[in-house]
């Protein structure tokens, strides 16, 4: 009732606003009845309107109106018709060649002249990997920065002249994280800034630079009997700064964790901006908002040049190793469950197969002829000899009950040294099964009561499609690693197809494409179906926030727009 | 705006010639009729050439016009809404909020679900262990699932409400407070089911407003050697442990929430998405963590509605106690245990200080006194061969830093109740002081320069006749002191002495919150401890993951015009 009242107090009104302004519109009234007619005389027109046409212009007015907020409404794709329209093709965001040579140039300028390099080997060098598969791509200039400041001046310039930016140091990580991106750009190689800076053994820190590699740190603290030990132990030669990028892992996971757990303290990092954050303080623990340290772990690259870092330290632990084999893998699982859930001192557990106790038997570099059995390694920690003993019978115990057929305690130092370089070879050994072949590294994490399945169900897969493989596996993580061995090319299609399976499997066991290798260039397809489309964006989004320009490691980790589906662009447009 | 536009849209119609674009091109085509006016004005409806009826003309021109008001007027919202300053956003007005109200009472259609009544609303809004400025909500809104708190999320950023997410209330930097513009209080309490436990992957998966304590209840009961082992204050849910990025007397053996206990979560973004950050293997390198990015943001970024974390087996413990002379050498006793190669088998290590083993003995909840003593508290863990081999090295230890009575708990009854008495300081130190109340500060610093903050805090606070007593999670370089007051005038001595004691953690390379958080109380400190630019990258992602500001806004992110 109210609503009809209020719908006629607006009629009435009209027709007064309607009247008035009749008066003053009259040479357009004629001018209308003028065009009006025109068009009834040549037979457009063929109803001409009984009432004033005004009135009945007014009436199709309001419902154009109508249709004009209604088409407004559904205009939910504003955002990409804008960018269709107003910007077809965009050209590309990166500079030209001659741009790129200006930077080139003044790259040359602010850096002393033997940290500047365009020797076409020395670019061969930084764009490709004989460690993974991806075609090489060279970058257009490789620099050597000393210092944070001459991050800066490179980084500044990058954007300047709109360069990509792909930061460098030791060349171990296998997704091609750092390809030359196609258009070309600067190669950041970080090996001059390597040193440690500040070792506080009283708070268990040490500062260092990013291409001081974990294994010097160790070594130095050993040298200077610091009873301190940096627990994240990736390849040999990876460096702290890569391992940030990549948030990796090692064999120590089981007890230490990742690098994406609290080892970083804190990193100083050169942003795309050009400015220069320190994320955190040195105190162990702070609750002053999200950790902005986190962003940059597994980042690979893309958000900033970590420059320095703090890390933590633990003290080192006696160990001892030992290795268990077993029927089957689900039987060693199971068993490294059990151990794991007794809480006894287990630094490392290690899984391999079959194949790959075949593998080291052929290499020749172990002592041993092992058992051709799926086995287990183990390294036990514990404060004293006693506490070692007592753990190694606890396990005993635990992998006899599990179906165990042998089990072998290392009795010295140099027989556990001795056990674990056998497992520490996997690599070479594994090569070795095939002489002259070349060897893919997988890299797939699932919940760790889903490995036997996964492992059973790769084993299969590659069986079918004969190819050889060893696998080892950090099975106290749920991750493992399968060599896939090929000799030519037709081999290393199926092997990519077994690779492409193996992923897709591990997804659907709630697991990820990659346990600690990183995404790069080779796991980014596989980024939406693991983790969704509204995580990638949101990962896209503070890309984006952080690194406006896309010059830092651009065509890594993230995957590009047209895979995410389901999502409307960016979702501040929403509202 | 409705009426504005449509008068707008008449006007236009009827007077073409106010445009002049239509005035040029009519007189062109009274001037001399050209023999074929060109494609574009056959087409253009404000082209006297319009090749259609008066209406397609009238038609036409009004989609143009209406397009173009509503979409100015929509722009103009946004610009408004979307301020590059996140102190300067504008919220929905008295109005806004009501019919927020109105849309949230027909959206879950419960009693129940909605409440406005006015205690509680104050009660939601304020906490009596924070002092900082509060404001009651505008209602509380108790979700059920996900689902409900799309629901709430959508509406609030329709009608620009800001919605302050809450647990377990148990936070002393005024987190959840409510906005002076009136907001939405979202009681996440509804939500705390345990909705699977994978024992064979010690991990399991919950709602929010699960409490710590429960889950790990749960666990005891059902017979399941594992634990959750991030132990904050007793009443707190995993939602606020999560927002807080907390940690408790575990820490010093299993870390903080920031490490890896938390594997993933599903988190309501502010433009009303669902994201899952990441799928249940204990280990990924798929990019960076964004389940980091939400783990102390204190809800500013998203609405944590499920998570899976991570469990560990249940270990035997023991507790004991020993006394020092002073902080100082029970201080560097701690760090030389922690680095010994016994260290591992340290579950947690916590001072009192004098005063507070005073207080405790006063508050009548022990039955034999303890002795008043800057006091250290171990929970050792392992075997019982471990736990002797631990404790012989630990007292060899406390001994070489005098300290001295290194004893333990002789029943699992007296452990029990001495954790507890560590556990309940902050009630012992007010049932201590009756009549007072009690500010709880919250520094950390490398463990190294703990013994120099302890001693130069106890000094400050006694020459400004302040009575405190001290906890500290030594082994990670944190402690609290709680300090004492009666009026409002004691209080203002207590803020003064707080500012102090901050800036002297910062001084040491420490930080302003080890483990409670920002919130309103430890804004201004955040720009000095981090740098400018460090508060910037996060107010930056702040601003896009959430552009109008929505989420438990006012928090955590310092004002620019402050630094």
């Amino acid at each position: 009732m109210a609503s009809i009242q209020a719908l006629q107090r607006i009629c009435t009104r009209r027709s007064v606003t309607l009247a008035l302004s009749r008066a003053s519109a009259r040479p357009y009234t004629r001018h209308f009845s003028q065009t009006f007619k025109r068009f009834s005389e040549s037979g457009q027109g063929n109803n001409p309107p009984k009432s004033s046409p005004t009135l009945a212009n007014l009436g199709i007015a309001v419902a154009g109106g109508v249709v004009g907020v209604i088409a407004y409404s559904s205009f939910d794709r504003l955002e990409e018709l804008k960018t269709l329209f107003l910007h077809p093709k965009p050209k590309s965001k990166y500079g030209s060649p001659e741009d790129f040579a200006k930077a080139i140039e003044d790259l040359r300028q602010l850096l002393p002249s033997e940290d500047v390099s365009t020797n076409p080997d020395d670019l061969l060098v930084h764009g490709f990997s004989p460690n993974d598969h991806h075609p090489a791509c060279s970058p257009s200039v490789v620099v050597y920065p000393r210092s944070t400041k001459d991050v800066v001046k490179i980084v500044k310039i990058a954007s300047k002249y709109r360069m990509p930016v792909i930061p460098y140091s030791g060349a171990t990580s296998l997704e091609g994280q750092f390809r030359g991106h196609e258009t070309g750009g600067i190669c950041v190689d970080m090996n001059h800034m390597d040193s440690i800076l500040e070792i506080h053994e009283a708070d268990s820190d040490i500062v260092c630079q990013p291409a001081t590699r974990w294994m010097d740190i160790n070594e130095t603290l050993k040298e200077k009997g610091i009873p301190l030990f940096w627990p994240i132990d990736p390849a040999p030669g990876a460096t702290i700064g890569g391992m940030l990028s990549t948030g990796c892992s090692g064999t120590n996971a089981v007890r230490y964790g990742t690098a994406k757990g609290e080892w970083f303290l804190n990193a100083t990092v050169v942003l795309p901006s050009g400015e220069v954050i320190k994320t955190r303080r040195r105190s162990r623990k702070s609750s002053a908002g999200f950790d902005v340290t986190k962003l940059f772990i597994g980042a690979e690259g893309t958000l900033g040049i970590v420059t320095e870092v703090t890390i933590r330290l633990a003290p080192v632990l006696p160990t001892t190793v030992a290795v268990a084999q077993f029927p089957d893998v689900r039987s060693a699982t199971s068993a490294v469950t059990e151990v794991l859930n007794s809480g006894v001192g287990i630094q490392c557990v290690e899984l391999v197969d079959d194949v790959f106790m075949k593998a080291t038997n052929k290499y020749g570099m172990s002592k041993r002829k092992w058992a051709e059995k799926d086995s287990l390694f183990f390294k036990f920690q514990g404060p004293s000899q006693g506490s070692l003993k007592e753990t190694a019978e606890v396990v005993k115990r635990i992998v006899r009950k599990h179906g165990a057929t042998g089990f072998e305690l290392a009795r010295t130092k140099e027989e556990a040294d001795e056990l674990w370089s056998d497992r520490k070879n996997a690599h070479y050994s594994g090569l070795a099964l095939i002489p002259g072949a070349k060897g893919w590294p997988t890299d797939v994490c699932v919940p760790v009561s889903k490995l036997p399945e996964l492992v059973a169900e790769t084993k299969k897969d590659l069986e079918e499609i004969g190819l050889l493989s060893t696998i080892v596996g950090h099975v106290g993580d749920g991750n493992f690693h399968a060599l896939i061995l090929f000799e030519n090319d037709e081999e290393f299609e199926r092997a990519q197809g077994a690779v492409h399976r193996m992923v897709r499997r591990a997804i659907a066991l709630d697991g990820t494409c990659t346990g600690e290798h990183g995404v790069g260039i080779g796991k980014r397809k596989y980024l939406v179906e693991e983790l969704g489309a509204g995580t990638v964006q949101l990962m896209k989004t503070i890309k984006k926030a952080v690194d406006p320009l896309d010059l830092f490691n651009p065509g890594k980790l993230y995957p590009d727009d047209e895979e995410l589906p389901g999502t409307k662009g960016d979702p501040s447009s929403k509202s | 705006m409705h009426r504005s536009a449509l008068l707008l849209r008449r006007h236009l119609v009827l007077n073409p010639s106010s445009r002049t674009l239509a005035y040029t091109v009519r007189s062109r085509s009274y001037s001399s009729t050209p023999p074929k006016p060109s494609l574009l004005l056959q087409y253009c409806p404000w082209s006297s050439a319009f090749r259609g009826s008066l209406g397609a003309r009238a038609f036409l021109q009004a989609i143009a016009y209406s397009l173009i008001i509503v979409g100015g007027l929509q722009y103009a919202n946004i610009e408004r809404s979307v301020s590059p300053n996140l102190e300067t956003t504008q919220y929905g007005s008295v109005e806004d909020v009501k019919k927020a109200i109105e849309e949230l009472r027909v959206a879950f259609n419960d009693p129940q679900a909605v409440a406005t009544d006015p205690e509680s609303l104050k009660i939601y809004g304020s906490s009596e262990h924070s002092y900082h400025p509060i404001s009651p909500h505008a209602v509380i809104v108790r979700p059920k699932s996900t689902d409900d708190v799309v629901k709430v999320v959508n509406i609030a950023r329709r009608y620009r409400v800001p919605i302050v997410p809450y647990s377990g209330a148990t936070s002393l930097e005024g987190h959840f407070s409510g906005h002076p513009t009136g907001s939405i209080c979202l009681d996440m309490s509804k939500m705390d089911e345990i909705l699977k436990i994978n024992v064979d992957d010690s991990d399991l998966t919950c709602q929010s407003g699960a409490r710590w304590e429960d889950i790990n209840q749960t666990l005891k009961n059902r017979g399941i050697p594992l634990f959750f082992p991030l132990d904050p204050g007793p009443g707190a849910t995993i939602g606020g442990m999560i927002g807080t990025g907390c940690s408790g007397t575990n820490a010093v053996r299993y870390g903080t929430a920031r490490s890896e206990w938390f594997l993933n979560l599903t988190v309501v973004l502010p433009d009303g998405s669902v994201v899952k950050t990441r799928r249940r293997a204990r280990k990924s390198a798929a990019g960076f963590d964004t389940t980091k990015l939400f783990i102390g943001a204190e809800g500013t970024l998203g609405i944590v509605t499920e998570v899976t974390l991570r469990l560990t087996p249940v270990l035997p413990t023991k507790v004991a106690m020993a006394q020092f002379p002073n902080v100082q050498n029970a201080v560097s006793a701690v760090q030389e245990i922690l680095n010994s190669t016994q260290g591992p088998h340290i579950q947690c290590i916590e001072l009192l200080d004098d005063h507070m083993m005073g207080a405790i003995n006063d508050a009548g909840f022990v039955d034999n006194p303890y002795p008043v003593k800057d006091t250290l508290f171990f929970k050792i863990q392992g075997d019982s061969k471990s736990i002797k081999e631990t404790s012989k090295v630990v007292n060899e230890v406390i001994k070489r830093h005098s300290g001295s009575n290194f004893k333990f708990a002789s029943t699992d009854a007296e452990a029990d109740e001495m954790w507890l008495n560590r556990k309940y300081c902050l009630m012992s130190s007010i049932a201590a002081n009756p009549g007072h109340r009690c500010w709880t500060t919250d520094v950390c610093v490398p463990v190294s320069r703990l013994p120099q903050l302890v001693q130069e805090t106890k000094e400050d606070l006694a020459s400004h006749n302040l009575r405190s007593t001290i906890v500290g999670h030594v082994g990670d370089g944190n402690f609290h002191a709680l300090i004492l007051f009666k009026n409002e005038e004691e209080l203002k001595h207590v803020e003064e002495a707080v500012h102090r004691l901050v800036h002297r953690a910062l001084a040491l390379d420490g930080t302003c919150t080890g483990e409670h958080g920002v919130g309103l109380g430890k804004k201004q400190y955040l720009t000095e401890e981090l740098g400018e630019e460090t508060v910037e990258l996060m107010r930056k992602i702040k601003r896009t993951v959430d552009p109008f500001n929505i989420l438990n806004p006012g928090k955590l992110y310092p004002n620019k015009r402050d630094s």
